[in-house]
């Protein structure tokens, strides 16, 4: 035993504190800071919901990569703080999302005191969701939490004391509305859903973690994992094929995007005012609400309708809008029909090609997207418009297509049954069909379960502490749509199901 | 009252002989008093001590010191990290295993080394005989016989939080009060103990021993204020060798080259082929009637007192999972004991009907029984009432540790006291208290749940409770804690921490070498044999790369380059693990560093929050006020706190700069 004094002990501190500085020494400690960039997050910090302009706001290590591949910035990145007009496209897709204006801010001046960047975007909820999709699918940027851009500027040194206070306010606001807006959702089938499966994934933790910590001394079989592995892969097939489903669920939280096209005085305006006016037809859809703008752009109006809120565009003849359109409908004059139904369907291919953005590739593909409403129907002969309608039904290559008066309502009745149905399928209908996801941040956390219960699989057979590494992240993911999971809740369970009891 | 004191020199080893009675030879002031001699009370002493403080552990039976009161044997699966934990603190617990122990397994062996269990069944005399002459050869340290009749409270020092000072003890025997700057209380089942064996019951904490002194739960329950909660524990008869019928049991041996809990140590002194079988066997459905039978005959068993789910009797696992077998393991006592110890039929019913549920059992069908198992209950200090220094919140000076904290188990006993400790030595040493963080150790997994969470049944350790696994390995314990344990904490000798460096660089220098060694995957195809490499052809892979997969060991790649890898050969097994949890390691340290970060901001703890100038909804104040959490950590993982309630308090804790590093 060695007799030491304190100041011994001290001096002794001293020459190893310098000692352990040096890089040979950090030995196998976990490295720190260095290599822990904070994550790179992003969130719409405008309002939710429909408003002119959207800003979506990026902050950490990673926003200069987001600009860049967001913003199709091969080159330099803009001069800080200025914005600068970009077509902003979707960095796996190479889709168009939006053109609009982004702003880098090199850290430490910039709000969070973080690298971060800017995206103003067209306000239309179609727009702010696919953008936040795009964001959301780069390598290290995840959706930020409530309040979240806020603490960091905190941490920063960002906002001065006094902000603070109103600070802690504005928080608790975001995260009131966070709250609720969870609440409604976990209120439905899609709540159940999640539910279910933190259950099940919990269990399987359980049943996991209860055989590292007491299969030695208890008995537990080996059956056990042979369950958690099916009910895993179980878990991992219904997720995947949940998020397979065509971003189904995120139409039925922003609306669907319909855009109204055709050629000057075919009838926009008038269908439009029709399906805002028709209120009988329009009631299961419940709100319907004109919202014209007239900000220099082609006629823009909007409404917003169907099973939650669809939305309404219509323009002339923006290409980039009916590209983003989850639904167009063409509006044709039908008195500038060609007189000879036979030669309708070629007419109207050649008129669509016009009007969509991308005519050869489009057809097939576009078609399930289109609707094609012929309109002024009272103007044609009556025996003109049947041989027509004859001629055009189970046309391939065309999309259906709907003999319309706006000014008599004649075939309104048709028209709308054709449109809610089309409606129904692009937002899943939430009575019948399996439910939805509703949110981007869900799709987010459930990619990331998946990837984490793949890990499972991965080392199962080889290191069982790091395949339930794999299930606590999975948890941990899901968790942040359900609610933290504690050791204690898995503890309980293993008490429950298992007699643990040497 | 047989006051024997010891003045326990340095060089008057393994006497105990030398206690003489009067007050001559035991001084009036210590920097640090522990209470109570066992796994907690030894650990502390031995570390405030180490660390440099003149220390006084007093206790009920100087023979006792080091006693396993329960089951004999040490470690398992959360329980051997925590043992490898204090040993890399330069604790006893470790090295007394690696003297006593007499069959050595490392449980879990096919799961993944992050979960490897290090166990060992001890011999109770060698255990004893082990810590009792470590503390012997333990500079500063002195011990005395006796019992604690109350502490010594005063007013508290103005410039600290707390409403109390702790400032000494005075026995029972009405002697001089013994004075200190801080005191350990490790009275593990002995505060307001009670002994339960079928109807009757008597006061005590363990049987055979004086009972508990009502005057310190008094002193702790009135005085100072403290919540206390009750809980109940139990332990087995004790069977006599020679009557089991071993052949109807299963026999279980140890693993063929036992592994040391010890850094140390690099055998144990049980030589491998001396080690000792343990056998197995399984409860009847005669045991089950046996337990029916007697419920109305068993008072412990009817009692409200919160006794754990895992560890529980035999009567309550029948009860709770009826028509099962249960598996009873019966374990040596030590070499020459011959008694055998029936790990899992802890009971309480009358001894003559605990005769005739073990003989239910047909290794057991002639079973005589030397002890008959009872039960125990025993009041604790809810932990929440402690900081992550284990002293009490409202007295300075006072720490507690071991089972008075609600915790169970001898290895979460030694973990609390050595850092109890350690923490009290530095107060007396006027050095600021120390928290282990949850990233960094199960050590301080365990104090964290306790004082953050607190206790509803007895504490015991288990590898799920810990978020960082696969960083907090029982093989690299030493590299987590030991460097820290000299350089910031003090209670690690010059010998250790050499060792430990040597270890880290070594193994720093062996990745490096392994790093350096890159190839193609084709080429190691070539080099190394039929392996299976999931890599395409022409990517590169590195040696630590290649030690990643499960079919390639370090001694293969060693072959392949002897020049720069075969000087490394001692440390293939640690390549090997951190090879294979590095990458995972790195993914986890961003949520680590956040945790840390949050743990480093302490919120003081005498914070008046129900006045507090800041806007806090009233609801938030009273759950501040109620759990008073130590860190802003803590306060985030409350249930009811708000994201706006934390940035509230970290910047009043900002602002008015109590905020100080831990």
């Amino acid at each position: 035993m060695l007799p030491c004094s304190w100041g011994l002990w001290r001096s002794a501190i001293h020459t190893l504190k310098t000692f352990r500085a040096s890089p040979s020494a950090r030995g196998l400690c976990i490295p720190t800071r260095a290599v822990c960039d904070a994550e790179t997050i992003f969130a719409l910090s405008s309002g939710h919901g429909r408003c002119g302009v959207a800003v979506v706001r990026v902050s950490g290590p990673a926003s200069s990569m987001v600009l860049r591949n967001m913003a199709g910035l091969t080159q330099a990145l803009p001069p800080p703080r200025t914005a600068l007009l970009r077509r902003i496209t979707d960095p796996k897709s190479k889709e168009l999302l939006d053109r609009g204006l982004v702003l880098w801010f090199k850290g430490p001046h910039s709000f969070t005191g973080e690298d971060s960047a800017e995206f103003h975007i067209h306000g239309g909820p179609a727009v702010i969701t696919a953008v936040l999709q795009a964001l959301g699918s780069l390598e290290g940027v995840r959706p930020a939490e409530a309040g979240e851009f806020t603490r960091r500027a905190f941490h920063a040194g960002k906002l001065g004391l006094t902000e603070v206070e109103g600070l802690g306010d504005l928080i608790h606001a975001e995260t009131e509305a966070q709250r609720r807006q969870a609440l409604r959702q976990m209120d439905g089938e899609l709540g159940r859903l999640y539910q279910d499966w933190s259950y099940r994934l919990k269990r399987c933790l359980a049943h996991v973690e209860a055989f590292i910590d007491f299969s030695e001394d208890e008995l537990i079989e080996d059956g056990v994992l042979n369950q958690v592995d099916s009910s895993v892969r179980q878990l991992e097939t219904e997720i995947e094929r949940h998020l397979k489903d065509e971003r189904r669920g995120e139409r039925l939280r922003t609306g669907v995007q319909v855009v109204i096209a055709g050629a000057t005085n075919a009838g926009k305006s008038s269908l439009l005012n029709t399906l805002c006016k028709n209120n009988t037809h329009t009631q299961s859809m419940t709100h319907c609400r004109a919202n014209p703008h007239f900000n220099g752009q082609p006629c823009m109006s909007a409404l917003s309708h169907t099973p939650k809120y669809a939305f309404f565009l219509m323009t002339k003849s923006l290409f980039l809008m009916v590209e983003q359109a989850d639904l167009t409908l063409v509006v044709v004059d039908s008195t500038q029909l060609p007189p000879d139904p036979q030669l309708v369907a070629a007419f109207l291919q050649q008129h669509l090609s016009t009007v969509l953005p991308s005519p050869e590739a489009g057809m097939t593909a576009a078609s399930d997207k289109v609707l094609l409403v012929l309109n002024k129907s009272d103007l044609v002969p009556e025996e003109q418009r049947e041989r027509t309608e004859g001629e055009l039904r189970e046309r391939p290559g065309l999309p259906p297509a709907c003999f319309l008066s706006c000014s008599t309502s004649t075939g309104l009745e048709d028209f709308l049954t054709v449109l809610q149905s089309r409606v129904k399928t692009l937002c899943g209908d939430p009575l019948s069909g399996a439910p939805s996801l509703t949110q981007a941040r869900h799709r987010a956390h459930l990619q990331q379960s998946v990837q984490a219960l793949n890990q499972y699989h991965q080392y199962r057979d080889q290191d069982l502490a790091l395949a339930a590494e794999g299930v606590r992240l999975a948890l941990t993911h899901l968790g942040r749509i359900t609610g933290r999971v504690g050791a204690e809740e898995i503890l309980d369970i293993i008490f429950r199901d298992f007699c643990i009891g040497k | 009252m047989l006051a024997q004191k010891l003045h326990l020199l340095r060089h008057n080893v393994l006497s105990f002989v030398s206690s003489r009675t009067g007050s001559d030879f035991t001084r009036r002031q210590y920097d640090v008093i522990v209470v109570g001699g066992g796994h907690a009370g030894t650990e502390a002493a031995a570390a405030a001590a180490r660390l440099g403080a003149e220390t006084l552990l007093i206790t009920q039976k100087i023979m006792t010191i080091g006693a396993l009161s329960c089951n004999p044997s040490l470690g398992g699966v959360g329980k051997g990290q925590l043992v490898r934990e204090v040993d890399a603190l330069d604790g006893l617990c470790g090295r007394a295993g690696d003297a006593a122990g007499v069959h050595f397994s490392i449980l879990n062996r096919s799961k993944g080394p992050a979960v490897w269990g290090p166990r060992a069944q001890l011999d109770r005399e060698r255990y004893r005989q082990f810590i009792q002459s470590e503390l012997l050869s333990t500079p500063r340290l002195t011990v005395l016989e006796g019992s604690v009749d109350e502490l010594l409270v005063s007013q508290p020092n103005p410039e600290e939080p707390g409403h109390h000072r702790v400032t000494g003890i005075r026995l029972v025997d009405g002697s001089h009060p013994i004075l200190s700057s801080s005191v350990v209380l490790t009275t593990g089942t002995f505060l307001s103990g009670s002994l339960f064996m079928g109807q009757t019951t008597s006061p005590g904490g363990r049987m055979g021993d004086a009972q508990s002194c009502a005057g310190l739960s008094y002193t702790l329950k009135e005085t100072l204020g403290l919540r206390v909660g009750r809980l109940r524990t139990g332990t087995p008869p004790r069977i006599v060798k020679e009557s089991v019928d071993l052949s109807l049991a299963q026999l279980q041996a140890p693993d063929k080259q036992p592994t040391p809990f010890s850094f140390l140590n690099t055998h144990t002194r049980c030589k491998p082929e001396e080690q000792l079988p343990c056998y197995l066997t399984h409860t009847t459905p005669g045991v089950e009637r046996v337990v029916r039978e007697s419920v109305h005959l068993n008072c412990h068993i009817q009692q409200d007192a919160k006794g754990p789910r895992y560890c529980p009797s035999i009567e309550s696992r029948v009860l709770r999972f009826p028509g099962r077998r249960h598996q009873v393991w019966l374990e040596p006592e030590g070499l020459t004991s011959d008694l055998l110890y029936p790990q899992g039929l802890s009971m309480t019913m009358p001894p003559e009907l605990q005769l005739r549920l073990l003989r239910e059992i047909p290794a057991l069908h002639r079973a005589e029984i030397r002890t008959p198992g009872y039960g125990v209950q025993y009041d604790f200090v809810c932990p929440t009432q402690l900081t992550p220094s284990l002293q009490v919140k409202s007295t300075q000076g006072l720490f507690l540790a071991g089972q008075i904290n609600g915790t169970t188990g001898y290895e979460e006993a030694a973990a609390q006291g050595l850092w109890a400790g350690v923490n009290a030595g530095r107060t007396a040493l006027s050095l600021p208290p120390m928290a282990l963080s949850r990233t960094q150790s199960y050590i301080g997994v365990l104090i964290d749940d306790l004082v953050g969470r607190g206790v509803t049944e007895p504490y015991r350790m288990f590898t799920s409770r810990a978020e960082f696994r696969t960083y907090l390995r029982p093989d690299n314990a030493d590299l987590r804690l030991t460097p820290r344990g000299f350089e910031e904490v003090g209670c690690v000798t010059l010998r250790r921490y050499k060792k430990a460096v040597s270890v880290r660089d070594g193994l720093q220098e062996a990745l490096m070498a392994l790093q350096s060694v890159a190839l193609s995957s084709t080429r190691w195809r070539e080099k190394l044999g039929n392996i299976s490499l999931s890599e395409n052809k022409s990517t590169t892979l590195n040696g630590l790369d290649l030690l990643q997969y499960k079919d390639v060991s370090f001694e293969m790649l060693a072959s392949a380059f002897p020049e720069c890898l075969s000087q490394y050969f001692e440390y293939s097994q640690r390549l090997k693990i951190e090879a294979v949890y590095r990458p995972h390691c790195e993914k986890q340290s961003r949520e680590m560093e956040r945790i840390r970060s949050e743990e480093s901001l302490s919120l003081p703890s005498d914070m008046d929050y129900l006045s507090l100038p800041v806007s806090l909804s009233q609801e938030v104040r009273e759950i501040l006020d109620r759990v008073r959490p130590n860190t802003l950590g803590a306060a985030t993982r409350l249930p009811g706190m708000t994201p706006a309630g934390i940035i509230h308090l970290l910047n009043y804790v900002l602002r008015t700069g109590f905020m100080h590093m831990l």
